[in-house]
């Protein structure tokens, strides 16, 4: 089972509340199906500057895989107030450790509810369908 | 029976190209459409992230666009361009990445058969085509990639948006010189490739293909999205 202190979006982003915060993050399944278990696969992250304004569900960044470009999609709206700047050097760390040190964006949101997103066991589903 | 759209435009401008596989990749149907295409003039692409000073034969290409797909530059010239845009829900883009270049691969495989070309993935071997700095996608192997005669073949990128991929694939019949080294099928027309890989795709994945053109609303879309892809500000953003 996939960390339950945090909720997650059917494109694979999770999002977990850190006092008035919201760090936002891809899952292992994300991972996984970019890289196929490689970390050299994984060769470009472009993340937000802070500032920026984001709607729920809009996109906030783009990773390539070997060959493929991602979009990154926000699970909640807010405002951009951190990144985690060392990902986009050091992208191996997304596999490594998705759910803690491979955080990529902290987020002040306009309203602190996640209720609106999946919790585990939904996207434990949810991938589980997607196969 | 799924039925795909088949789009085929030869000698068509570059930002008309890049525009309408975006338009398709945002708003085409739930079936896949596909692709096949050339360009005139001949053009350059550049994988989104790749840096415009990483391609040292970019000044020598003619156009230069820059695709929203990943991977390396293909030189547009000699060549048979297509592109699949489909949800990421359809069998053939479920599940992990590097599966799907396998199972479109492995179609493209199928039509190179009819020639007597054995290609097949890569794995470990090392390529003969393989060559450091150009920044070319050809000279640049994984071990996914199609290879025959010890040399990679096919160029693939995908793009994964909103639900939805386009894979842009990219097959070297006469080749060209900032591509040196690479497969060729020499002496193949574009056009009877096209029909090759047609066949290989109904027969294969049990689909009917019918020949169509973009929806007004795709039209509309592409034309819109067309300019960015010869603006200096995308062309040279990194």
């Amino acid at each position: 089972m996939r960390p339950n202190d945090r909720k997650y979006l059917d494109s694979h982003e999770w999002a977990k509340l850190d006092g008035d915060t919201v760090l936002i993050g891809i899952t292992d399944y994300a991972v996984q199906k970019l890289s196929n278990g490689n970390d050299s696969d994984l060769v470009y992250c472009d993340l937000p500057e802070a500032g920026r304004s984001l709607d729920a569900g809009e996109t906030f960044g783009e990773i390539e895989s070997v060959k493929a470009v991602s979009d990154l999609n926000s699970p909640v709206a807010g405002e951009v107030v951190e990144v985690n700047s060392t990902i986009e050097e050091h992208l191996e760390v997304l596999s490594e450790d998705p759910w803690n040190k491979g955080w990529l964006i902290r987020v002040k949101p306009t309203a602190k509810s996640l209720d609106h997103l999946m919790d585990a066991e939904a996207y434990e589903e949810h991938v589980a369908k997607e196969g | 029976m799924e039925t795909w759209r088949v789009i085929t435009t030869w000698g068509a401008p570059p930002d008309f190209n890049m525009g309408l596989d975006e338009a398709l990749l945002r708003a085409g149907p739930a079936a896949p459409t596909l692709r096949l295409y050339t360009w005139s003039p001949d053009t350059l692409s550049l994988g989104y992230f790749q840096r415009h000073a990483d391609v040292p034969g970019v000044d020598r290409a003619g156009a230069v666009v820059r695709r929203v797909t990943g991977g390396g530059a293909i030189h547009h010239t000699g060549e048979l361009t297509f592109s699949i845009s489909a949800p990421l829900a359809h069998p053939l883009y479920r599940g992990p990445v590097a599966e799907s270049y396998a199972r479109v691969h492995g179609l493209v495989a199928r039509a190179l058969a009819h020639y007597g070309v054995l290609a097949q993935l890569r794995g470990a071997a090392a390529l003969e085509s393989d060559r450091p700095g150009t920044g070319m996608c050809f000279h640049v192997s994984t071990e996914l990639d199609l290879v025959w005669e010890g040399r990679k073949g096919l160029g693939s990128a995908q793009r994964r948006t909103g639900g939805r991929v386009l894979h842009h694939g990219s097959i070297k019949l006469a080749g060209s010189e900032l591509e040196t080294g690479v497969a060729t099928l020499a002496g193949i027309d574009e056009q009877e490739f096209a029909g090759r890989l047609l066949d290989a795709i109904g027969r294969e994945l049990g689909v009917a293909l019918e020949r169509g053109v973009p929806t007004p609303a795709e039209r509309e879309l592409a034309r819109e999205l067309a300019p960015r892809y010869v603006d200096p500000a995308f062309v040279r953003r990194r």
